[in-house]
């Protein structure tokens, strides 16, 4: 009895804003469209995804799947290379966003005590973030290149000697590099956003009381800027995972696999030995951790109400 | 920090402080004013992270006004001749660029005015929603713009072959649209969520429909949102390389893969490369930098609010 009675009023409250009804109407309607497409391009391919990964996909005459049950899962999870090449993601990830964020809020830090000229420094800075990652790939290709390459005629001035792109060590440094030049700039405009919004009567407060640079630096401004950084960190992170052109256009995954990530090897399993199968279950463990990222991210913009 | 100071006398502690700041001479402010060796550090990180930042771009600027003979000398080439080689032969003869550019404006062009215009509505939508579901469809719709494009593009391509969009213009938007719409929206609803609720409930009191409200008094307070969102999902668009390569074909190649194009088994054209990569990067500079100002907010999705 007591249950009901409390249950209904539960159930009624979505009714009680029965004078505003037309709004939520209205908010609804506004959104079907872009939704109904966003369900198209999103739910669609992620069923497709779920039954490939269950199934032999055969492309000739027709797509057909037949259902092979859990082998490619299993070949996933038992395929030697494949753990390699996720332990080369992880390594490619930690190197790739780490750099960046050092470096990011290194320049953050020193453009900030620039007075005159920031923003034209700043511009400046930005500029390989508009770049298409397939052109960086591209240039850096030219500028590594072992006979005419600038880099390249740079690093045998200093003694290295060596095709750059064409030996493992250089290739993986030499494409972390390239994708650290790109993004730099993103963690650096975030981070200096953030720096700009330390209020200067703290960091004068902090002098007065006589903090040195770097207290300053640990106790007022991290502090301060630390949701900020979060932010930078978590969206780095999520297209961290999704661009690999970069790798696509430079080495292709070799010199000997050394820097055959995850994406590539995806691509490489659907779109050169059309296995799309086994491709699907490797494309859902790469959603599956994405959407980790994308979880924190957002339990991060409603815990610490960054916006709404 | 302050151990020098020692004053058995507990009064003394207490105006300890200002009388500690004295001494150290220069009234500090440690960001702006700083010491002689911080200045320095300071020079020498913004130099060095600017030439870091910007003798790629400047070496393929300089590169693309080279000669065949300048582009793979041995040792670098600072002063030449500049030639318009390059840029002449990619737009004569049979294979030329035009077809490219003109499917990168397309492509990217119409995904993006799709992503704004259905991004607008279901971010206003979803700004002012109270709906229950309402955290859950937020996450649903960033983490379709989080999903890593390999994912994506397998099963896309399936079903793009069952529909006959491979290589078509239409077939390219639409993939497009399946990272840009979610960005729009999130960032669209950002947009909107800072424009008070006060104004379009005044405007309805006015006697404006709830559309009317939104035409005429929301959406142009969020002007610079909707372009932002534009330039934005441009660049995103008109940057791809991972769906073209896969999606297109003489009728749909985008400017990236014709830069692609260029690297054959036999050698690459350098001269013609960077030319393309010229061509392709320095639109979306001009875009990016005239939307400076919101470019921190759009970057993260309205997470964080700059300048």
């Amino acid at each position: 009895m007591t249950k009901i009675a409390q249950s209904s009023p539960g159930l009624r409250r979505s009714w009680p804003e029965a004078p505003s009804e037309p709004r939520i109407r209205f908010e609804g309607k506004m959104m079907l469209p872009g939704l109904i497409l966003l369900a198209a391009l999103s739910i669609l391919p992620f069923l497709a995804l779920v039954a490939m990964s269950f199934s032999r996909v055969r492309l000739l005459g027709g797509v057909r799947l037949e259902l092979v049950g859990l082998s490619n899962w299993v070949r996933s999870f038992t395929d030697a290379d494949m753990w390699m090449s996720w332990l080369r993601t992880i390594i490619y990830f930690v190197l790739t966003v780490g750099l960046e964020m050092v470096l990011g809020l290194g320049i953050a830090l020193c453009l900030y005590r620039v007075l005159r000229g920031r923003n034209l420094l700043l511009g400046l800075i930005l500029l390989p973030m508009f770049v298409a990652p397939s052109i960086v790939g591209l240039l850096g290709r030219y500028l590594t290149d072992s006979t005419f390459g600038l880099y390249a005629y740079v690093l045998r001035s200093l003694g290295f000697t060596g095709d750059i792109l064409g030996s493992p060590t250089s290739a993986f440094a030499a494409v972390v590099l390239m994708d650290v030049w790109e993004w730099t700039p993103l963690i650096a405009l975030i981070s200096l956003a953030g720096l700009s919004s330390v209020p200067q009567s703290v960091r004068e407060a902090a002098a007065v009381d006589g903090a040195s640079g770097w207290m300053t630096l640990r106790f007022i401004i991290f502090p301060a800027i630390s949701n900020v950084l979060l932010v930078a960190l978590l969206i780095r992170s999520m297209d961290a995972i999704r661009y690999f052109d970069i790798i696509w256009v430079t080495t292709n995954g070799g010199p000997a696999d050394a820097t055959k990530i995850v994406p590539i090897r995806l691509y490489e399993t659907a779109f050169r030995f059309f296995d799309f199968g086994y491709a699907a279950a490797i494309g859902l463990t790469m959603l599956a951790f994405s959407i980790l990222i994308a979880r924190a991210f957002v339990r991060m913009l409603d815990t610490r109400g960054l916006t709404r | 920090m302050s151990t020098s100071t020692t004053g058995p006398d507990r009064t003394a502690r207490t105006a300890r402080r200002p009388v500690q700041a004295a001494p150290r001479g220069v009234p500090q402010s440690p960001l702006e004013e700083s010491g002689r060796g911080t200045r320095w550090v300071v020079a020498i990180v913004v130099v060095v992270a600017m030439l870091w930042t910007l003798v790629p771009l400047l070496w393929m600027l300089l590169s693309s006004f080279k000669n065949s003979a300048d582009v793979t000398a041995a040792t670098p080439q600072f002063l030449f001749t500049p030639v318009l080689d390059n840029y002449r032969n990619l737009f004569t003869g049979a294979n030329n660029l035009w077809p490219y550019i003109w499917h990168s404006v397309l492509a990217a062009g119409i995904s993006a005015v799709l992503a704004v215009c259905l991004g607008a509505l279901a971010g206003y939508g979803l700004a002012r929603t109270q709906m229950r579901g309402k955290k859950h469809l937020a996450f649903w719709i960033i983490s379709t713009r989080m999903a890593p494009i390999a994912a994506i593009v397998v099963p896309l391509f399936l079903i793009f072959r069952g529909l006959g969009l491979i290589d078509s213009i239409p077939g390219l938007v639409l993939a497009y649209l399946s990272f840009n719409l979610p960005f729009a929206i999130w960032l669209m609803s950002a947009f909107f969520a800072e424009v008070p609720p006060s104004l379009e409930e005044s405007a309805l009191v006015a006697g404006c429909t709830r559309w009317q409200a939104f035409r005429t008094v929301i959406l142009p307070l969020t002007k610079s949102g909707l372009v932002t969102t534009f330039v934005l999902c441009l660049v995103f668009a008109w940057n791809d390389y991972a769906f073209a390569v896969v999606f297109s074909g003489p009728n749909s190649q985008t400017l990236p893969i014709a830069a692609s194009q260029l690297v054959t088994q036999t050698g690459i054209d350098w001269g013609q490369l960077t030319a393309i990569g010229t061509i392709v990067v320095i639109p979306m500079m001009l875009a990016g930098l005239a939307v400076r100002r919101w470019l921190v907010t759009g970057l993260t999705l309205g997470a964080v609010t700059g300048e």
